[in-house]
């Protein structure tokens, strides 16, 4: 199985049968016992992606359909100019919802969610590696957003528009709640997506079919790595930008407040930083969807596929160099803008390598014209049409007449319909047959794309004429005799096509759509991967072994074999939940990963995130906090089932291979996971740093100001000590707790418990010092940026102690010693980085000012 | 121009960057139909290859369906044109929005929802405000230097050239030249709150002489009233508290809040170009601010006897 | 093994990495000296600006030009040598991806030869 290739081909022989039939009796039930989902109410705490990612899905596609229904309000208000149908204050709430429910609520959870249900089914893994994050991630969303949609009936919809500019969205000229419902509101998005992003890197990386190495990847996954990647480097921007304006908000801490220091364009710089990554955050999964539809379709392998990969990994990286394009008229240098319009150009060329080796792979089969393709082919013209216009707007003097009209609406729903949602209808169409038991409609499939089809030309095709000719976007009205007025009535035609479309495809989805995994519609495009395989709840009977892209076009018997349980780990090693973990390149099989049933915690503890923030957002404090401890208390008692240790010796799945069924150490999943989130929480305070950088640059003469004595060096020298004191009592205790004997050395805790006190008053002595030397948050923006910093490391602080007092429990209750040492692990990694970014912090406040003479 | 005729709208008017009046808007303009042509055309031969692809026969279309096929029209191809229209474009953008020496500077500050300008004095010309309406002599560069009192506006006259963002605690710049003179339109540029939707300002391109004309004109405190109705405007204005909000220069109104009152009857529109300016819609206005524009920082004044307000807003047409 | 992944890995994201950096600092370096108003210092006779991104710029190739020329060495010998399915993938990806980068690195220089310094 693990013989090097030759060079060639891809070895096309039928590998060697791991394991032998006639399989041992009461192994398959197990194994469907294992899996089966609880009965009753209690059916919604499962945690199996398959539930999961439906019902993520569903709530996706609810949002669209809610976003769209304000869409075609707004339409209906601009078909004539000075139309009183809908007044200025609802205009303005409605296109901001439509703009971030469309951005926050749809795009990014429709796609998370669509590989929530497809990635584990694609790599014939059985689940993803944390499938309660991804319940946990769900519910918050869930609850969480469909708070947030219900602002809009009680007129406390933000009204700023979905990009949030202040000084308007500040507490002087948005005094009202409206603007902190967006801001808090998004917050429990933004934990949905970061956890979205871990699920996905450790899963496309570690739970793969045996066999299936790098080269082999399915496009789709590819598409879902760097897509997580990007949220992980990029989302942290916004995240620490709503904490910011929250923070100027509610505790008048004034980032953004020019009178005091602050700069408005902070903001822009965040905001834009996270907003531009986010729109190829939500189109590479969409073309990952096509690179897998496409030979499909034309029952031929993709051609290119290392171009492909080369096309995803650059858009990746180059999609974080684009984003003053957005902010191309706010007056900064021509020089520095230069550098953007060249990265915006330099960005078009991986999307062109995708379309061509979509046309090449076409060009090579035989393409059926199913609903799948109609909208594979929308796409491609659409979205062909939205970057030729977004390369336009990239040359920055055209962009200085284009920004902020219509013609940015123009391009920017070509890019964004063409792009991904149309791949989006294309994948209910394709991937339907997986998860019900009839497939949709093909007939009424043609009504729906022509419909969709001609409603987005006629819809903003005109647009970009209207915002040339002068009509500036988010008005919600305009004068007669601009000559906008048949170009208007037009476009809202056209969006009342793409509505019947979308309520046919409604229609067609309550008639056909019923859930089904054992007995599902079947491979009914002959597709050639994984998730065609036949299914259940357990997702795959055993883990096949791959040769190829294309396993079921060239392993005939493979899904026979799979399902008699010829192939790995045909039941359950512990009887539990399980997955197998592969090796990352080469996916070799490394262990077998115990996976937590269904259960109450992930659902209780995301309603109680999503009730703090949503309480906090109308100033209940107190019960925000109560809920906020329930929802801890819930992660808790979730966390203390994790970590069961090595539960029975090394198991044998097949072809004579064993493995583990606990590991530690950098191959265990959840090390990854800490790393993911280590880098996460980096990113957030790297754009602090970034954000403190900016406003000296903005007070070169202030900063701090004039007549602030800074604190007295002895403070920061002995909190960085007592830091890096605390570390070291960690790796000590890391090194005591080493060992085949299953040792537990009461030093362990003991060392934790003085450490804990050690980083606490590291922390302790950081903030004083500030205090201490007077300074204030609210007078000036360096008061702000410096307490911004220290409050974060005191959050990481405290969630260090939390981690800290959790391990010694689990040392009291015995359930931690030298083998089965998972959750020291984490937490010792967490101190790792909380120290680090300790130290960092001190060097910045308290070394800057003297560096820069401020002082 | 095609497409435009095809989208059955007028591209010229007052408020079009598809009709220049400028060399900043016709060098963009230039730009833009060159990538418009070239976009159009790269359009179609992909939508022509990908219909090629799917539809001619097998035999036919082989060649199409290798790696060459994403070397040549995803790699060199785009490289390729994107190395010629990079540097254009960075040409293009040298060469606009470019202080030249000379220049006329005029100042605008951006409020909600209404531009406060200033024509500072140059050499023996003294500096005068206004409100809502910029006034340029053809053919003489202009430097327009803006920034905002409350929020985030941007100053956009298509005609001419770029926006620019008007942002507090920072002075922005705007350089551009009209080359033909008329009667424009500019508007805000950036969501600003409520009625951002109703927040533009007329721009008249003189030839340099009326030019001069006008300026000496709008230097000068406001003309007396000379009829008995006017005058009782003038007194109304005065006692209605108008003063404490808006300047009118040569009278004890001084108010700083709102626009400069001067000159208000030169100017074309009111409510920052929302309304034909006569005395009918100056009455509407003041009765009914609230109603016209909800959300200004002017409250409606209703309180008015329908001879007062006649009277009040015939003062206002007179101060021209 | 963990090693030699991690160099495939960086061999693979080179030019990429290249750029970024080269980005951040050009960046970076425009606008704090433009905004401190440091720009009228000249370096090796051009102004600092245009002298800086420049400068960056032929680092940013040269380290790339490296990475590429490693990587199609890689490439070519990948073709005689039995190697497994996954290395051989890891250097030919780095190949493309590096060759890739020397355009984009070139193309994000170009401004300074057009554009003055803080206008």
């Amino acid at each position: 199985m693990n013989a090097p290739e030759r060079p060639e081909s891809f070895e096309r022989r039928e590998p060697e049968l791991p394991n032998a039939l006639p399989r041992p009796a009461g192994e398959f039930e197990a194994l469907k016992r294992a899996w089966k989902s609880p009965r009753g109410l209690s059916f919604i705490t499962d945690v199996n992606n398959t539930y999961v990612g439906i019902w993520y899905v569903g709530t996706a596609f609810l949002f669209f359909i809610l976003a769209g229904i304000l869409a075609l309000i707004m339409r209906a208000q601009l078909a004539v100019p000075e139309s009183d149908l809908v007044g200025h204050d609802l205009y303005n709430q409605l296109f901001t919802m439509h703009g971030t429910v469309m951005m926050f609520l749809f795009a990014v959870p429709a796609v998370e969610a669509a590989s929530v249900y497809l990635l584990p089914n694609m790599q014939a893994a059985r689940d993803l590696p944390f499938p309660r994050l991804s319940a946990y991630a769900f519910w918050a969303y869930f609850v969480g957003g469909l708070v947030f949609f219900g602002t809009i009936f009680f007129g406390l919809a933000p009204n700023g528009g979905w990009f949030m500019y202040p000084p308007l969205t500040g507490t002087k000229y948005s005094p009202a709640d409206n603007a902190d419902w967006w801001l808090l509101g998004i917050g429990f998005i933004e934990i949905s997506a970061i956890a979205g992003a871990i699920e996905i890197i450790v899963g496309v990386m570690k739970t793969r079919a045996v066999g299936m190495s790098l080269d082999k990847l399915p496009v789709y996954s590819w598409a879902m790595l760097v897509f997580a990647v990007m949220i992980v480097i990029g989302f942290p921007a916004i995240i620490l930008g709503t904490l910011l304006l929250e923070m100027e908000r509610a505790f008048d801490w004034p980032f953004f407040i020019a009178e005091r220091g602050g700069d408005p364009l902070l903001w822009q710089h965040l905001f834009w930083f996270f907003g531009h990554p986010e729109v190829y955050i939500i189109f590479l999964p969409a073309t990952g969807m096509v690179s897998m539809i496409v030979p499909a379709m034309a029952q031929t392998p993709l051609v290119g596929y290392r171009l492909i990969v080369l096309a995803l990994i650059a858009t990746g990286f180059l999609s974080f160099g684009l984003w003053v394009h957005h902010m191309f008229a706010t007056g900064l240098p021509k020089m520095s803008l230069s550098f953007f319009s060249a990265a915006s150009t330099a960005v078009a060329v991986p999307s062109g390598i995708q379309v061509f080796a979509w046309i090449a792979t076409i060009a090579s089969g035989r393409m059926k014209l199913t609903t799948p393709s109609l909208f594979v082919i929308g796409f491609l013209l659409i979205f062909t049409l939205g970057g030729l216009t977004g390369v336009m707007v990239a040359m920055a003097p055209f962009d200085w007449q284009a920004h902020d009209t219509y013609f940015v609406v123009a391009h920017l729903h070509y890019v964004l319909i063409g792009g991904m949602v149309f791949p989006l209808f294309a994948a209910f169409y394709y991937w339907i047959p997986v998860a019900s038991k009839h497939a949709l409609s093909e007939r009424l499939g043609r009504w729906v794309f022509g419909l969709m089809f001609l409603g987005v030309n006629v819809t903003f095709l005109p647009m970009h004429i209207t915002g040339l000719i002068g009509m500036p976007r988010r008005v919600y009205t305009y004068p007669v005799d601009m000559g906008w007025d048949a170009l208007n009535l037009v476009s809202t035609i056209g969006s009342f096509m793409i509505a019947l479309g979308v309520a046919i495809f409604i229609y067609d989805l309550a008639r056909k759509f019923r859930f089904a995994s054992e007995d599902n519609a079947g491979n009914v495009w002959n597709a050639g991967t994984l998730e065609w395989l036949p299914n259940g709840q357990y997702a795959t009977r055993s883990i096949p072994a791959v040769v190829s892209r294309e396993p079921l076009w060239d392993q005939p018997n493979l899904s026979k074999d799979v399902e008699e349980g010829r192939y790995y780990l045909p039941g359950t090693a512990t009887g539990g939940r399980e997955a197998l973990v592969t090796s990352p390149f080469d996916a070799r099989p490394q262990y077998i990963l115990q996976i937590p049933g269904a259960g109450w915690q992930p659902l209780l503890a995301a309603v109680f995130t999503a009730a703090f923030f949503l309480l906090l957002t109308v100033k209940l404090v107190l019960p925000s906090v109560v809920c906020g401890v329930i929802a801890i208390g819930c992660v808790i008692w979730w966390l203390w089932e994790t970590d069961p240790g090595p539960t029975r010796p090394p198991a044998d799945i097949g072809g004579g291979i064993v493995v583990p069924v606990y590991v530690t150490g950098p191959m265990n999943h959840s090390w990854w996971a800490m790393i993911v989130l280590m880098v996460v929480s980096g990113m957030v305070f790297t754009c602090m740093i970034f954000s403190y950088l900016f406003l000296w640059l903005v007070n070169p003469s202030a900063w701090p100001a004039q007549g602030f004595v800074p604190p007295h060096w002895v403070w920061p020298a002995t909190a960085a000590a007592l830091y890096v004191a605390s570390a070291i009592l960690i790796d000590r205790a890391s090194g005591n707790l080493r060992g085949e004997d299953r040792r537990s050395p009461r030093s362990v805790p003991v060392l934790i418990g003085i450490a804990l006190l050690l980083v606490s008053a590291a922390s302790a002595a950081d903030l004083a010092a500030q205090w201490r030397a007077g300074l204030s948050p609210s007078a000036h923006a360096y008061g702000a940026a410096v307490y911004a910093l220290v409050s974060y490391q005191i959050f990481f602080v405290l969630t260090t102690l939390l981690m800290g007092l959790y391990t010694i429990a689990r040392w009291l209750t015995g359930k931690l010693d030298s083998v089965r040492r998972t959750t020291f692990d984490n937490t010792m990694l967490f101190w790792y980085y909380t120290v680090g970014q300790g130290l960092v912090g001190i060097v910045v406040v308290h070394g800057f000012p003297r560096l820069t003479g401020g002082v | 121009m095609l497409s435009c005729a095809l989208a059955l709208a007028n591209c010229s008017g007052v408020q079009s960057a598809l009709d220049p009046a400028g060399g900043d808007a016709l060098r963009i303009y230039w730009l833009a139909v060159i990538m418009t042509v070239g976009a159009t055309l790269i359009f179609f031969a992909v939508t022509g290859l990908l219909l090629y692809a799917i539809f001619a026969p097998p035999e036919r279309r082989a060649w199409l369906g290798g790696r060459n096929t994403i070397v040549y029209g995803g790699l060199a191809f785009p490289i390729v044109v994107l190395s010629m229209l990079l540097p254009y474009g960075l040409i293009v953008m040298r060469d606009t929005d470019v202080r030249m020496p000379g220049a006329l500077p005029i100042e605008v500050v951006g409020e909600q929802y209404w531009w406060r300008v200033r024509y500072p004095g140059e050499d023996e010309r003294p500096a005068f405000s206004t409100a809502n309406e910029i006034v340029i002599p053809v053919g003489r560069p202009i430097a327009v230097s803006v920034t905002a009192a409350d929020v985030i506006h941007s100053f956009w006259i298509p005609n001419f050239g770029g926006k620019i963002d008007m942002i507090p605690g920072r002075v922005n710049s705007l350089n551009f030249t009209a080359e033909r003179p008329g009667i424009y339109r500019g508007v805000c540029a950036e969501f600003c709150g409520d009625q951002h939707a109703r927040m533009a300002f007329d721009v008249v391109a003189l030839e340099p002489s009326a030019f001069e004309a006008w300026r000496t004109n709008q230097a000068k405190p406001a003309p007396e009233p000379d009829l008995p109705q006017l005058v009782r405007g003038r007194e109304l204005f005065r006692t209605g508290g108008c003063g404490s909000c808006h300047v009118v220069r040569g009278t004890e109104a001084n108010g700083l809040f709102g626009p400069d009152l001067t000159h208000v009857g030169s100017r074309r529109t009111i409510g920052a170009g929302q309304f034909p300016n006569n005395v009918g819609t100056l009455a509407g206005w003041i009765a009914n601010t609230q109603h016209i524009k909800p959300g200004v920082r002017m409250p409606s004044y209703g309180s008015f006897t329908g001879e007062d307000l006649r009277a009040l807003a015939g003062y206002l047409e007179s101060l021209k | 093994m963990a090693a030699v992944r991690t160099g495939q890995v960086l061999l693979m994201l080179a030019g990429l990495i290249a750029w970024a950096v080269q980005f951040s600092l050009i960046y970076g370096a425009t606008s704090t000296l433009c905004g401190r108003e440091w720009a009228d210092a000249t370096l090796l006779g051009l102004g600092i600006v245009p002298a800086s991104i420049l400068t960056v710029t032929l680092a940013a190739l040269a380290v790339t030009a490296a990475a590429f020329a490693w990587s199609l060495k890689g490439y070519r010998s990948a073709e005689t040598r039995p190697v497994s399915a996954a290395d051989r993938f890891m250097v030919q990806s780095a190949a493309l991806v590096n060759g890739f980068s020397l355009i984009v690195i070139l193309w994000q220089g170009i401004p300074a030869f057009i554009l003055p310094a803080c206008a």
